[in-house]
């Protein structure tokens, strides 16, 4: 269990360089799709370990979150670009223009 | 089993990387399509098919090509001449590996359980894990469900008030 646990936050410590250093809205967005993915394989890696079911009911109930949450936030990415031109996250600095 | 595990593990880890390494956002949307086939490829190692069958239905199917679609829409070559990083990299790399030092110190100091519950490889083969992820999403978890349907609903309205032209 131990070596997909330590695979997983590998993955958990990219997502979140990821989320930190970059500009791009869509990539970071990317990013925490990785988070999302490292979190899932530690549920499914410590239910197959403690032999119980309940992890891998929550890892479905991720995904439905995970797909909601991709469909949210590509909305968002869209009425920004219509408002400024760029998805640059650093010209995010104001809540209406 | 070892050695798949090693390729998987592999494989992600230099897709993550190259995810938010690339300057283009359309190679870093593929690195993390190849990202989750190492993810399903982890599942069916453990046991469960079925979650491999969904990572790849729902991630790398659905969200990668709304992802995708996003990326085309927004015009890429006006995009592209501006920086991809932020100044405060350093910081970045910092944090993270505050963060993975964190992580790798609970994994090896917690306290470590023995398996509490009766779904072992055998049982979980023999009765077959679409069956038994089935049994208990339809009986215990049967609120969280409907509550995930509700949620759903409410994301397409989200998405298309969000898409509209004017509020």
């Amino acid at each position: 269990m131990n070596s997909y646990l330590i695979v997983a936050s590998i993955i958990f410590s990219i997502g979140t360089l990821g989320v930190i250093i970059r500009k791009n809205l869509i990539v970071v967005f990317m990013s925490l799709e990785l988070m999302f993915n490292s979190a899932n394989l530690g549920f499914v890696a410590v239910s197959n370990h403690l032999h119980l079911i309940s992890g891998d009911i929550f890892v479905i109930f991720v995904i439905v979150v995970a797909a909601a949450e991709a469909a949210i936030a590509l909305g968002i990415a869209i009425t920004f670009y219509r408002e400024k031109g760029t998805i640059d996250i650093d010209k995010a600095n104001e809540l209406k223009n | 089993m070892e050695a798949l595990f090693y390729i998987f593990s592999f494989i992600a880890i230099f897709s993550a990387l190259m995810v938010i390494t690339m300057r283009n956002p359309m190679t870093s949307a593929l690195y993390l399509i190849l990202c989750f086939f190492a993810f399903a490829g982890f599942y069916v190692i453990l046991d469960m098919q079925f979650l491999a069958a969904m990572q790849i239905l729902v991630y790398a199917g659905a969200i990668m090509v709304l992802i995708v679609l996003v990326i085309m829409l927004l015009n890429i070559s006006k995009i592209k001449d501006m920086k991809p990083y932020l100044h405060q990299k350093i910081i970045g790399v910092l944090i993270s590996l505050i963060l993975f030092i964190e992580i790798i110190f609970y994994i090896f100091h917690g306290a470590q359980k023995k398996p509490i519950g009766i779904f072992t490889h055998a049982l979980i083969k023999k009765i077959g894990n679409t069956q038994v992820i089935g049994e208990f999403l339809f009986t215990e978890y049967v609120l969280p469900f409907e509550i995930a349907s509700i949620l759903l609903f409410v994301a397409i309205i989200g998405a298309y008030l969000f898409a509209k032209k004017k509020f």
